[in-house]
């Protein structure tokens, strides 16, 4: 359908939290169309949530499988309908930025392995299982549906090597 | 808009930040990128800051002799202008960390090798752990590989300073993602 420019903070629907979907309609399908389009037409990323295209519905799009650091292990292109976060596993922390908070990038404690409940495209219901840095996206994206930022979730300046408790 | 970078250092207490903060404020000053540390026992900052009206370091006045007579050392230095943006800087961005046992000479020979090959130091932190018996030196550096230079370059020539300095020295890329 079409390419949606991304919004940037301070834009208020950013920091909103969004509706679940309650419909698989056209307008629902035309959605997941433009966040795909989206996500294709920004060369470099590997997700969009429908906030960031100004639409404060709990649809997001993951696909880790062209990136370096996700080619190894992804479930390829996913649309992600009203996604929950059923079971967090592991730590891991990278370095994170976002193409609505650009020139800057902070490092983010995240689980490094999430079960996923969502439903698909066609309204079916699914569970995965992500890893890894498609763990990451997902975290990520499904975070903007809350309003959330990665810059909520920065856990260290940078170095965090010296930050830790003392002995 | 006149921009100047301001360092403030002295004996870490609470208080320090909200201090320099209220001058700022009272003076009209924006404050731009900054970054403070506790070093040592010693509390460090460094802020780049602006004022819509004031030209030169003689505009400040005695602003800081507050500071200065509860012991901080105050430096203020004028920004051409244009200094106060950085260049964006094209490359690969990796973390290094060397550690070992103390010794001196551990810094220079790690970063001539980098300066050798035009490795641009983006952060750098080093600590003194372990105990007094057996003090350990941490180093740890963000640096950006120019574009054209190989991760596997720099890997072997830090192979060969491990070696010669009897430290270790681990290497890898950082990749911040974009979400």
């Amino acid at each position: 359908m079409a390419v949606r420019e991304i919004l940037l903070y301070p834009h208020p629907i950013l920091k909103e939290i969004c509706t679940p979907v309650t419909r698989f309609d056209a307008a629902t399908d035309g959605l997941i169309q433009d966040l795909l389009d989206t996500m294709i037409a920004a060369g470099h990323s590997v997700g969009v949530a429908a906030p960031q295209i100004g639409i404060p519905w709990r649809v997001v799009v993951v696909d880790v499988s062209h990136s370096k650091l996700g080619r190894d292990a992804n479930h390829g292109q996913l649309v992600l309908v009203n996604p929950d976060i059923l079971e967090r596993e592991g730590h891991c922390i990278s370095r994170e930025g976002c193409m609505s908070v650009p020139d800057y990038t902070g490092n983010v404690a995240r689980a490094a392995s999430v079960v996923v409940a969502f439903c698909d495209r066609s309204g079916e219901r699914r569970v995965i299982r992500a890893n890894g840095f498609e763990a990451i996206a997902l975290q990520h994206e499904i975070d903007h549906l809350d309003g959330l930022l990665f810059l909520d979730r920065v856990s260290s300046l940078k170095t965090d090597l010296f930050r830790r408790k003392h002995r | 808009m006149s921009h100047f970078a301001l360092t403030i250092i002295g004996h870490d207490r609470p208080g320090i930040v909200a201090k320099v903060a209220e001058i700022l404020y009272r003076l009209g000053c924006n404050i731009a990128d900054s970054s403070s540390t506790i070093l040592g026992g010693q509390f460090a900052m460094i802020l780049i800051i602006s004022h819509p009206r004031f030209r030169d370091g003689a505009a400040f006045g005695q602003a800081f002799e507050d500071l200065e007579a509860e012991g901080l050392s105050v430096f203020l230095r004028q920004l051409r202008p244009g200094e106060e943006t950085a260049p964006k800087l094209e490359g690969e961005l990796c973390m290094i960390s060397v550690y070992g046992s103390d010794k001196p000479g551990i810094v220079y020979p790690v970063v001539k090798a980098l300066e050798e090959r035009r490795i641009n130091i983006t952060d750098l932190n080093t600590k003194l752990i372990g105990t007094a018996d057996q003090p350990i030196y941490v180093m740890v550096i963000e640096a950006l590989l120019p574009p054209g230079q190989e991760l596997t370059e720099l890997d072997a020539a830090l192979a060969q300073l491990k070696a010669a300095l009897q430290v270790d020295i681990s290497l890898r890329p950082i990749t911040p993602v974009e979400l």
